[in-house]
């Protein structure tokens, strides 16, 4: 019954805000409270989505972004029908990194849509932190990718339009969904044998 | 959905990892993170063998390896959880949480034990609970934690 339809991985660098932009989408709240708590391993959550007028479930995979996790966390990329890969525009280090995010995925799962994600817009916004990522150059690097957006988790600015031109996009691509239909379909099947239900994500 | 523990890791990445992990036994020189990762797909397999295999690294590393206590816990409830040890597992759900109260993983993993466990019928002996301290190995564990800390 409740198998998800799309994959979705969050790869970057520690602490540029992979985890909250789980949160903020699928819980709808921030946590400004709590002291930063590096992700261990990978995480998932799923969240119903809709897009020309039809229900999907959405797999997320957290990962985490230290290097202690990397062998294992490149597990996780496969079978991904996009990834997001978040920066932050106030670190030129996270950035940097960002290539070797993008090879990592590419060595597993080729097919993969790429976003690019610029996190905590809140604080470039109020001139908290200055922006150390040239605009243009983030254009430029993006134009070969599925997309760019500028999020805050904090304000939910740009979140859910994110993952909605995730799944939007998904839903255009017809080798996509003949998948998820056959996938739909071998679930019935199964499901109609055994009243179990799991998620395969 | 939504479920850690039903997450089974695939057959090729499990044997990765153990011959990785076998190579540096021959050699004599197991690091922490071939032994880690080894155990880290062992906990994930279907077969509960495997599960326990894995949960005997991570304790071994637990109580060898500072660094990352934080992950061998984690991984320790959850192999425990996956072989129907809810007890065990969730001794290391609490452990964890004296340390880091408000981890959403944990607190997550700790709902999906306590449904389990509901769903098998099993909460009366969560209640009854002596069971939790004869677990050996695990007194001044917490505190361990606290000071393997930076
Ligand atoms: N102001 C602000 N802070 C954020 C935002 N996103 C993340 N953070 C903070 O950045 C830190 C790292 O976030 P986290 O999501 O855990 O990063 P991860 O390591 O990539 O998963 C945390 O202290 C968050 O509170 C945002 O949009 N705005
Ligand atoms: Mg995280």
């Amino acid at each position: 019954m409740s198998r998800c339809d799309f994959k979705i991985v969050l790869l970057g660098s520690e602490h540029v805000g992979k985890t909250s932009l789980v949160i903020r989408f699928v819980n709808c709240r921030f946590n400004s409270g709590t002291p930063y708590q590096n992700t261990i391993g990978a995480a998932f959550c799923a969240k119903q989505m809709q897009s020309h007028d039809r229900e999907f479930n959405v797999g997320i995979w957290d990962t985490a972004g230290s290097e202690r996790y990397e062998a294992m966390t490149r597990m996780y990329y496969r079978g991904a029908h996009a990834a997001i890969i978040c920066y932050d525009p106030a670190s030129l280090a996270s950035w940097t990194r960002l290539r070797h995010w993008l090879q990592e995925l590419r060595t597993v799962e080729e097919d993969c849509k790429v976003y690019l994600c610029g996190t905590k817009k809140d604080l470039l916004d109020t001139g908290t932190v200055q922006r150390e990522v040239p605009e243009d150059i983030i254009a430029t690097y993006s134009q070969g990718l599925h997309g760019h957006f500028l999020t805050s988790s904090k304000t939910g600015e740009n979140v859910d339009e994110l993952f909605q031109k995730i799944v939007d996009d998904c839903v255009k691509d017809l080798k996509v969904m003949k998948i998820v239909e056959e996938a739909r379909v071998q679930l019935q099947k199964e499901d109609n044998e055994k009243n179990k239900n799991y998620c395969y994500c | 959905m939504e479920d850690v523990l039903d997450e089974i890791v695939s057959s090729e990445d499990l044997q990765k990892f153990e011959k990785i992990f076998h190579e540096q036994l021959h050699q004599g020189n197991v690091t922490p993170k071939a032994q880690f990762e080894y155990a880290w797909c062992l906990v994930r397999s279907k077969y509960p063998t495997d599960i326990r295999k894995g949960i005997l690294l991570l304790r071994e590393l637990f109580n060898s390896h500072t660094e990352g206590k934080r992950d061998y816990l984690f991984y320790l409830a959850i192999g425990n959880a996956r072989i129907k040890e809810y007890n065990k597992a969730l001794h290391y759900v609490k452990s964890f949480l004296e340390i880091e109260p408000a981890n959403q993983q944990v607190l997550a993993l700790e709902r999906q034990i306590n449904k389990r466990m509901e769903k098998e019928g099993l909460i009366g002996m969560a209640v009854a609970g002596g069971a939790v301290l004869a677990i050996g190995g695990l007194v001044g564990l917490g505190i361990a934690l606290a000071s393997s800390k930076k």
